[in-house]
């Protein structure tokens, strides 16, 4: 079973190739715009920022890289390794969470599935903008307040609902016929859902754990009331930022913070996203 | 079954790390009391007037630690409403904006200090920032510092067009036009009035008497639309027409911003702003009190914040004795010299006697609050101010306009 | 694997066909105990917070209550009556509406181009989307409202400074956040930016799941190009599609920071309230937790109704399945 080879690729004419080629270009240049536009003001001096004429180009005359040596200071490294420890463990006992749950209900027959299921959906209807007063309440008089534990544990909450939902929708995608194809040829169930399964399901586990990781990493709201003002997540940190306190903001430093958290993520996720289309993840799990 | 065994250690490990992280309780620990102070924004109150207000209150208070936390703006409101119920998180002081005061007055979040007010000092002030602390004849916050705002200029661009810093309020309205006329400069502003921007465009208002709204009887009454309101608006408004291209959507945020860009001669701010112009400009920056119509200084909005005990605090006495020590004389002074106005009047004069510290403490004499109703937090965080200048600056009729806001204004603080 | 040839016009439900002889030999426990960790957490982390929250929408609470200076009241149904009687309220909900559905949908179309060209595209150019996309997804929230911000700013934006350059010269210094039919498109095109990499990536990865050999099969078989993908790849993906599509109008309902972002920036307020940010302001602003929490439970109904038959049609699967 090849996983990664593309559906029908090459089999296009090659007039109608080059046309997708430059729609998917166009595509790209409107998304990545915006995110040029935050590494370009990183590099701008603040009055070249928001003057009539726009700085085009992060290299040339006036600018510099001075934003970043301003933002990279203690606090930024704090602000992420507390972000990295909660967004890492929700997100990754989210998938786990989610996945077994997913498994349970499409491959199984479950006594009030069909309650299950809607409750998981109307639990995220409720913004955290409504829920967040009680939720500190519910931490402080656990003890919870201020902890990675007691963040971590609304992270998840907030999260699992949708990954639930996705990793459900991908179980379902993967016909059991396929495993069942692979049991009549002696394999246990596990074994047989691991080694036909699991793979196929790997790039919709990376889009689920990107998705998490994005929510949890940008969070705002809860991250300030259930967290002492000492220990800002990133975003806080970031959003400490661009608020006016008795001086200008800085917004190259804004900018530069922004491209900083930005970039590791951006990274990490290619990478997971190759590595997955080597086939590595699959080989990894076939042990 | 290695695929599982993965799964298992991932879980283990998880449930590890989420029990690992215990809290760091703020709690007395080996006999020291933790005193806790909320001071509202990253850079309000400067790094050196923390240090030195731990570093007393320590000496003084043996066997406390003083704990400094800063708390930005945006975060402060909601950090308020939950932490302020809870005795285990509270800070035990905290500072808060002055038009923000009365929502949690009204409400027993305070510890009253009325009795307590004289051992403060005997000249505290401003006292529309004792208002805003005030609820049913109790004192719940005090004034921490106040701040105001005045008109900042450009030395060049007045010399050029042959003008002086004008003595009364139609002056400078003329002036404003006048600069934009004499210029040639693309889309310049005489003077930058954003459209939304009703923090310094309610000056007009109050320089002709008006006001936003009055408590008459039990009941706030809408005064937007009263004839010395109007007449403030309308004079606003011709200045947004005529001296100013800012966008009627713009926000007071960044005033300084065109100043910078050589795009507009004067804008209104508070006076910190001065730090945000641009060095090579800074030669050429003036600044002087908004004048009143017939001279002197015209009423601004009052920055600034007041400061309190929060009621569920275990630490009540420890908690005075950090308020007096903040209202001790060498704290004032320290307030007064980095640029903040002291509670206490005897200190003013440490401002400074440069222009900026004149036209500051000239435009603080006359300074008014928003109503001290616990309802309007509501009408700042809802915007309607802001609604109402941009759609006056946008062109909507002035009188009915305003009688419709004075009307909603009137819901809100009415509740 | 034969099935989905002879049976091209199968319904997509059947996919997920699964013999009853194997599943009546399973034992009982086993499956609910997948279920343990999810349900636990969700009833730890939320379980409380939403109790409460109902309770409170039968209840008068505010600041007063919240810190304990006076008890809470009950009040039946007064909160609802006084959230569903209120013109506002009716105003926010149809405006919430039309904008849900305009950007859900416009986020699914091109979503689904994406996720397609993905899978079409030669390597390079494939990487460029992919990478723009994930900078996109993954620039800070912060940041990225401030940049779109700025790129809309009335007088030093790029939006128009562009215009003005292609000649619409009324362009010159226009307020797109004063007038809330322009506020929208602006939203419009945030929101619908920051969720198409979602939808993009969750379908391309629901595309993979496609088996290779069903197609070539089908290939073989003499199947057309449309054939194909209309009797293969759309019941694979289908399962994803509709779920990515349901999560997309949950989600755009209940949008708040970028609209919040934009009233902040300029925008009125009054006339630009969506759901999220009218429970923020009745909660955070004005402390009416009472009140807010009859908005969220007239939020849950409305998402549950405008759902629902999505929902029961996937119930129907459940229990036929």
């Amino acid at each position: 079973m090849t996983v990664t080879t593309p559906l029908a690729r090459n089999r296009r004419p090659r007039a109608g190739r080059t046309a997708l080629n430059v729609l998917a270009l166009l595509l790209a240049a409107v998304w990545a715009f915006p995110v040029y536009w935050m590494v370009n003001g990183s590099f701008q001096s603040l009055s070249r920022l928001r003057s009539p004429e726009p700085a085009w180009l992060p290299f040339g005359e006036g600018t510099s890289a001075d934003a970043y040596g301003r933002v990279v200071d203690a606090s930024f490294w704090d602000s992420m390794q507390l972000s990295l420890v909660v967004t890492l463990l929700a997100v990754g006992c989210g998938l786990v969470f989610a996945f077994l749950a997913a498994l349970a209900i499409s491959r199984f027959r479950i006594r009030g599935k069909g309650a299950f299921v809607v409750v998981i959906l109307v639990v995220q209807m409720i913004p955290a903008e409504a829920l967040f007063i009680s939720q500190y309440k519910m931490l402080s008089g656990w003890g919870l307040f201020n902890t990675i534990a007691g963040l971590t544990v609304l992270y998840l909450a907030m999260i699992l609902p949708f990954t639930i939902w996705m990793l459900r929708g991908f179980v379902a995608g993967v016909p059991a016929d396929l495993e069942e194809a692979a049991m009549v040829d002696g394999c246990s169930r596990f074994r047989a859902f691991f080694t036909i399964t699991f793979p196929l399901l790997a790039p919709g586990l990376v889009a689920c754990g990107v998705y998490g990781f994005l929510q949890c990493w940008n969070e705002i709201t809860l991250a300030t009331v259930v967290m002492d003002p000492s220990n800002r997540t990133v975003p806080l940190w970031l959003q400490g930022m661009t608020t006016v306190s008795n001086k200008a903001i800085d917004w190259p430093a804004v900018m530069a913070g922004a491209t900083l958290v930005a970039v590791p993520v951006i990274a990490l996720f290619m990478l997971v996203q190759n590595r997955m289309a080597s086939g590595m993840v699959s080989g990894a799990v076939k042990g | 079954m290695k695929n599982l065994t993965r799964l298992a250690v991932l879980g283990v490990v998880s449930a590890l790390a989420l029990t690992a992280c215990g809290s760091d309780s703020d709690d007395a620990s080996g006999g020291t009391t933790v005193v806790k102070l909320w001071l509202a924004g990253e850079k309000d109150t400067p790094e050196e007037l923390t240090t030195w207000l731990e570093k007393e209150y320590e000496a003084q208070n043996e066997g406390t630690d003083l704990k400094i936390e800063r708390i930005d703006w945006g975060e402060l409101i909601p950090r308020l409403q939950t932490a302020l119920s809870d005795a285990g998180q509270t800070p035990d002081v905290f500072e808060i904006g002055n038009t923000q005061s009365p929502t949690f007055t009204s409400v027993g979040a305070f510890t009253d200090l009325s009795d307590k007010l004289a051992d403060l000092g005997d000249n505290v002030g401003p006292e529309s920032f004792l208002e805003a602390g005030a609820y049913d004849d109790k004192q719940f916050a005090v004034p921490y510092y106040w701040g105001s705002r005045y008109v900042f200029y450009s030395k060049k661009a007045f010399a050029d067009a042959g003008i002086q810093p004008p003595a009364n309020l139609a002056d400078f309205n003329k002036a404003a036009v006048t600069l934009k006329e004499k210029s040639d400069a693309k889309d310049f502003s005489g003077f930058w009035v954003p459209g939304q921007d009703w923090r310094n465009g309610i000056s007009w208002i109050f320089a002709h008497g008006g006001d936003i709204a009055v408590q008459e009887g039990d009941a706030w009454v809408g005064k937007l639309a009263s004839p010395e309101s109007l007449k403030g608006l309308q004079e606003w408004k011709t200045l947004s027409d005529k001296a100013s291209t800012a966008p009627k959507d713009g926000l007071d945020e960044e005033s300084w911003v065109p100043f910078n860009n050589g795009e507009a001669a004067m804008f209104m701010a508070p006076g910190w702003a001065r730090w945000s112009v641009e060095e090579d400009k800074a030669a050429d920056l003036g600044g002087f009190a908004l004048p009143g119509v017939g001279g002197g200084a015209a009423p601004v909005f009052a920055g600034g914040s007041n400061i309190g005990i929060s009621a569920k605090s275990k630490k009540q006495e420890e908690a005075f004795a950090l308020l007096q020590l903040i209202y001790s004389d060498e704290y004032q002074a320290k307030l007064a010299e980095n640029g903040l106005g002291p509670a206490n009047p005897d200190f003013t004069s440490k401002m400074g006697d440069d222009e900026f510290a004149q036209a500051s403490i000239a435009a603080a004499s006359g300074s008014k609050l928003t109503p001290a109703s616990p309802h309007w937090t509501e009408v700042e965080t809802t915007k309607v101010m802001e609604e109402f200048f941009g759609k006056v600056a946008g062109g909507a009729d002035v009188a009915k306009t305003a009688a419709e806001y004075d009307a909603k204004l009137e819901a809100i603080l009415n509740k | 694997m034969a099935q989905a040839m002879t049976t091209p016009d199968a319904p997509p439900a059947r996919t997920d066909p699964q013999p009853p002889r194997l599943r009546t030999r399973r034992r009982r426990p086993a499956p609910y105990l997948l279920l343990v960790p999810a349900l636990g957490t969700l009833a730890l982390g939320l379980g409380y917070p939403l109790v409460r929250q109902v309770v409170m929408s039968f209840q008068e609470f505010g600041l007063a209550q919240q810190f304990g200076t006076a008890d809470p009241e009950w009040i039946g149904l007064d909160n609802y009556a006084d959230v569903l009687t209120d013109a506002t309220t009716w105003a926010v909900v149809a405006r919430s509406l039309a904008f849900c559905l305009a950007a859900a949908t416009l986020t699914m179309l091109l979503g689904t181009v994406v996720a397609l060209l993905m899978r079409q595209l030669s390597t390079a150019p494939r990487i460029v989307l992919q990478v723009s996309m994930l900078a996109a997804w993954a620039s800070p929230l912060v940041a990225s409202l401030t940049v779109w911000n700025w790129l809309f700013d009335s007088r030093y934006g790029i939006v128009n400074w562009f215009l003005v350059t292609l000649g619409f010269e009324g362009m010159d210094g226009y307020s797109w956040l004063a007038n809330p039919w322009t506020f929208f498109l602006v939203a419009g095109v945030i929101v619908v930016w920051m969720s198409v990499p979602f939808v993009a990536f969750s379908l391309y990865a629901a595309l993979t799941q496609v088996p290779e050999e069903t197609i070539e099969a089908a290939q073989l078989d003499g199947a057309t190009r449309t054939q194909r993908f209309r009797f293969i790849v759309v019941p694979t993906i289908r399962p994803v599609l509709s779920i990515v599509m349901l999560l997309q109008i949950v989600w755009d309902l209940r949008l708040f920071a970028q609209i919040k972002y934009l009233q902040n920036a300029g925008g009125t307020v009054s006339e630009t309230n969506l759901l999220g940010t009218y429970l923020y302001q009745l909660g955070v602003a004005q402390s009416e937790y009472g009140v807010a929490s009859a908005v969220a439970m007239l939020m849950l109904l409305l998402t549950l109704g405008l759902t629902f038959g999505y929902v029961r049609s996937l119930l129907r699967e459940e229990r036929t399945a």
